[in-house]
């Protein structure tokens, strides 16, 4: 592979890898003030697309708004999964809430099928459709807006979490729920907020890929298992480390297509994915298992 | 007095039952019925294992699929591609996928809860890639046709009534054997692995060792299942071994009641009739009533609407019990 | 003469840079009822822990009727004759009284999946055994009346004597009651201590963390006093009572 190949891997891996950083980041904060683990995250990537399509193609609504337009209403549908499906069951086992957040899963995944149909769909680009050259790599300026905004959201998000009330509030009941409830933080109120971070994060990363990879109703199935993968290499609890994993996973998919190793066809490079998650999952199994009963 | 006459009233109802089990394949009866019923039998014979799995033992599983697939394709390759003898065939495939879900079990069952979710997920969706993509072996994307059928001697089962017996003979086989485990020892150590693993373990339960056995049986179970799809439809594809497929199972476990073995009927019989019959006409509609369907349940009745059923029916008969010994 | 049925040698678990058990070396008479106290946090609980295999111990080994435990995993040691009870409790919530009991047989009990599955005549009179040995054990604790309720459904007493009888249903000859006073009001500690001193004329051994003194006191025949992880003391309880290390040891608690 030449230089310049291996660079236009690189970028499309860095491109794909922010999607699944966002995805990381949300089952992150959720994780984190929750315990819970979300399995409709990936949907909320799904809806980002769709919506930002639906809004600035068949509605008219000039781009911008209608990109705004689409992350509040998948962060709204985030808040509404809460109050309706999470808050209720919170007490359950984890059999129990598992089940119900897939069964929201495939609740958002079969609407999204009946409204939009089974066909791929794409919004505008956000600034046109010709790549600018790099280095001997052409990047496609939508995969600059993916990389720049998933650079920019992290930051955002970090500034959030250090240096604003709600933020910190937010830290102190992924540190520690009954202490946060205890000095008066009122926890479901913070629950509420992660999922409506989340799915926010989610949507970016729908409205901000969309346009580059096409979105169709079941790519969440995927997007959420890779967004998985990276945040579980920061262990659902460092965001970085989430951004970080998802930016690795998303090189390391694009380098193992490109050098063409053995039968890595596109539909293996999802294989690899699984299998980076199995064994990450299980070589940590020890310390998150004492976790998970701790 | 009383209570010879109820133990009585149990047979009599097993008896109807089995009497209408027999009957429906008949066009004077319910034959109409009789594909639907070979769905049903072959989606319970799956969703019992999960229910061992899940219910009983607490171990989440996103992926049976993956074992109801290895079973159809091994099934489907062996008996199609290299004319082994279909029974022979059946018999390799459950050896083959138990054997693989013992290897993947060990490591696989160290995790806990939404992490055992995660790489169940996975897994099933790595067959499922798998399935589409070995080409050379399974037909690819398209799949494969021209599965022989399943025969004993002369007798070729090349109908469905005569294949709605095979498959009911399985799982009524199915279902008598797990609920007999269910009511031994070691049923027992599973449902204390589900009550407290350490106290468990502090009264001589092997935990690892059964989470595995567990997880191979269902893996058996799902084989069976698949092979006895596949000489049924006579094609195979890797369509129905997807992630909706791993999620469908699930929604006839929660239905049936995750701790209920005879409820696994229950729950595959209202998927299935659901999926087959009334949401037919409303693409992805089903979809929606799935998840609208798991959601409700996990809130309002987690163990399951067939044991929230019997909870009522149980209640009413209290009631009018009553109402009769007042008069 | 006396056999220990438990020893010690320079037995020490280390939590990463925290120090639980410093090498201690403890001999455990057989047919006994050995108390083990000490303030919070001298590693009491731990040593249990280390006993029945759930930590494995980072340095010394222990010997169980004169043999080696090594790293066998907690299963082996409970068919070894090593029971147990837990702090908090763990009752199998989803069973009755009586199964918890009758779970408790496992490590007595053989046949599996197979003898189950196809309904084996050895399956059947195992389950005879298992059933009447569990009533044995639910009547010398005083459940008797409760065997068909679901196990979370007694009161608090009354789950931690379920849980001794679980326990006592693998036939061990070695007991580790942990905190079994615990939330208990007067008349069920004296029905505790009763019940105590009915296993020891079983023949099994039994070894008890207690905080609540009277009680220890009331049944110990030896008490071994534990602080930062270190054997302070050893005695009966009059012996015990009057030792200054074992005094200020606790003085210094009450003082934080």
């Amino acid at each position: 592979m030449s230089a310049d190949q291996f660079l236009q891997y690189l970028v499309s891996g860095l491109t794909q890898g922010s999607i699944y950083a966002l995805v990381g980041l949300g089952f992150t904060i959720i994780y984190a003030v929750t315990r819970i683990i979300n399995f409709a995250q990936g949907e909320f990537v799904m809806l980002g697309g769709m919506l930002s399509f639906t809004l600035a193609c068949s509605a008219g609504i000039p781009l911008a708004p209608a990109l705004l337009l689409s992350v509040l209403i998948a962060a709204a549908i985030g808040a509404i999964m809460y109050l309706l499906a999470i808050r209720t069951a919170r007490k359950a086992s984890v059999i129990s809430l598992i089940i119900t957040t897939i069964g929201v899963a495939i609740f958002i995944r079969g609407i999204a099928g009946v409204l939009w149909g089974v066909d791929y769909v794409r919004p505008p680009f956000f600034t046109g459709d010709e790549s600018i050259s790099f280095l001997g790599a052409y990047i496609h300026p939508q995969a600059l807006w993916i990389i720049g905004t998933t650079l920019v959201v992290t930051i955002l998000l970090h500034l959030f979490l250090t240096h604003t009330m709600v933020g910190k509030a937010l830290k102190a009941c992924a540190i520690n729920p009954r202490a946060s409830g205890l000095v008066g933080i009122n926890t479901r109120a913070m629950s509420l907020i992660a999922f409506a971070i989340a799915a926010a994060l989610g949507g970016i990363g729908g409205v901000v890929m969309a346009p580059l990879t096409l979105t169709s109703y079941n790519v969440g199935v995927m997007l959420g298992l890779k967004g998985f993968v990276a945040a579980s290499i920061g262990g659902f609890k460092s965001p970085v480390a989430a951004v970080i994993g998802g930016l690795m996973l998303g090189i390391v998919e694009s380098l193992a297509v490109g050098l063409d190793w053995g039968p890595f066809t596109s539909a293996y490079k999802d294989v690899i994915a699984l299998v980076v998650l199995l064994l990450i999952l299980v070589i940590r199994s020890g310390r998150l298992a004492a976790e998970e009963a701790g | 007095m009383l209570a010879m006459v109820k133990g009585k009233w149990v047979y009599l109802v097993i008896a109807a039952l089995l009497a209408f089990l027999i009957l429906i394949p008949f066009d004077w009866f319910l034959g109409h019925y009789t594909t639907l019923m070979i769905f049903i039998g072959i989606s319970t014979m799956v969703t019992v294992g999960l229910c061992l799995l899940m219910g009983y033992t607490g171990q989440v599983s996103l992926g049976q699929a993956a074992f109801y697939g290895l079973g159809a394709y091994f099934s489907a390759v062996l008996s199609k591609t290299y004319s082994v003898n279909p029974w022979l065939a059946m018999l390799i495939a459950a050896i083959a996928t138990g054997a693989f879900a013992y290897v993947i079990g060990y490591p696989i069952l160290r995790l806990r809860g939404n992490y055992l979710a995660m790489a169940t997920l996975g897994l099933g969706l790595i067959m499922w890639i798998l399935f589409g993509q070995l080409s050379q072996f399974t037909g690819g994307p398209d799949g494969m046709a021209g599965i022989p059928y399943l025969s004993i001697g002369g007798f070729v089962f090349d109908t469905s009534f005569k294949r709605y017996f095979l498959v009911w003979f399985f799982c009524l086989a199915i279902l008598f054997i797990s609920q007999n485990i269910v009511r031994s020892r070691s049923g027992r150590a599973l449902r204390a692995i589900h009550g407290s693993e350490a106290a468990a373990e502090s009264i001589g339960i092997n935990v690892a060792r059964f989470k595995v056995k567990i997880f191979v049986l269902s893996a058996v179970y799902a084989s069976l299942a698949g092979s006895l799809f596949v000489h049924h439809l006579r094609f195979v594809s890797p369509q129905s071994f997807d992630f909706l497929a791993s999620v469908k199972f699930v929604v006839m476990a929660v239905i049936g009641g995750l701790a209920s073995i005879w409820g696994a009927i229950f729950g595959a019989g209202t998927t299935r009739m659901l999926s087959d019959e009334l949401l037919l006409g409303f693409g992805e509609w089903d979809v929606v009533v799935y998840g609208a369907i798991l959601v409700i349940v996990m809130i309002f009745m987690p163990e399951g609407l067939f044991v929230k059923l019997k909870e009522l029916i149980g209640r009413w008969r209290l009631r009018y019990a009553e109402r009769g010994s007042e008069t | 003469m006396s056999e220990s049925i438990l020893e010690t040698k320079g037995l020490s678990k280390a939590f990463g840079g925290l120090v639980a058990l410093d090498k201690l070396n403890l001999a455990i008479e057989k047919g006994t009822i050995t108390a083990i106290i000490g303030p919070n946090g001298a590693g009491k609980t731990t040593l249990f822990n280390v006993i029945t295999g759930v930590y494995p111990a980072s340095d010394g080994e222990i010997l169980f009727e004169g043999t080696p435990l090594k790293d066998a995993a907690p299963h082996k040691r409970a068919a070894l004759g090593i029971a147990r009870t837990f702090q908090n409790v763990l009752l199998f919530g989803n069973m009755t009284v009586l199964e918890n009991i009758m779970t408790g047989q496992h490590p007595r009990s053989h046949y599996g999946f197979l003898g189950a599955a196809l309904r084996l005549p050895r399956a059947h009179r195992e389950e005879e055994t298992i059933s009447l040995n569990a009533m044995k054990y639910l009547n010398m604790v005083g459940l008797g009346t409760f065997a068909g309720q679901n196990a979370m459904s007694l009161p608090l007493g009354q789950q931690k004597l379920l849980a001794i009888a679980r326990a006592l249903a693998t036939e061990p000859r070695l007991i580790l009651l942990d905190e079994p006073g615990a939330g208990l009001n007067t008349l069920e500690k004296r029905e505790l201590s009763d019940l105590i001193h009915r296993i020891r004329e079983t023949g099994i051994s039994v070894m008890l963390v207690e905080h609540d003194m009277p009680l220890v006191m009331g049944i110990a025949e030896w008490i071994i006093v534990l602080d930062s992880g270190q054997k302070i003391a050893e005695g009966t309880a009059a012996q015990v009572q009057k030792d200054q290390r074992v005094i200020s040891a606790y003085l210094g608690e009450e003082e934080d």
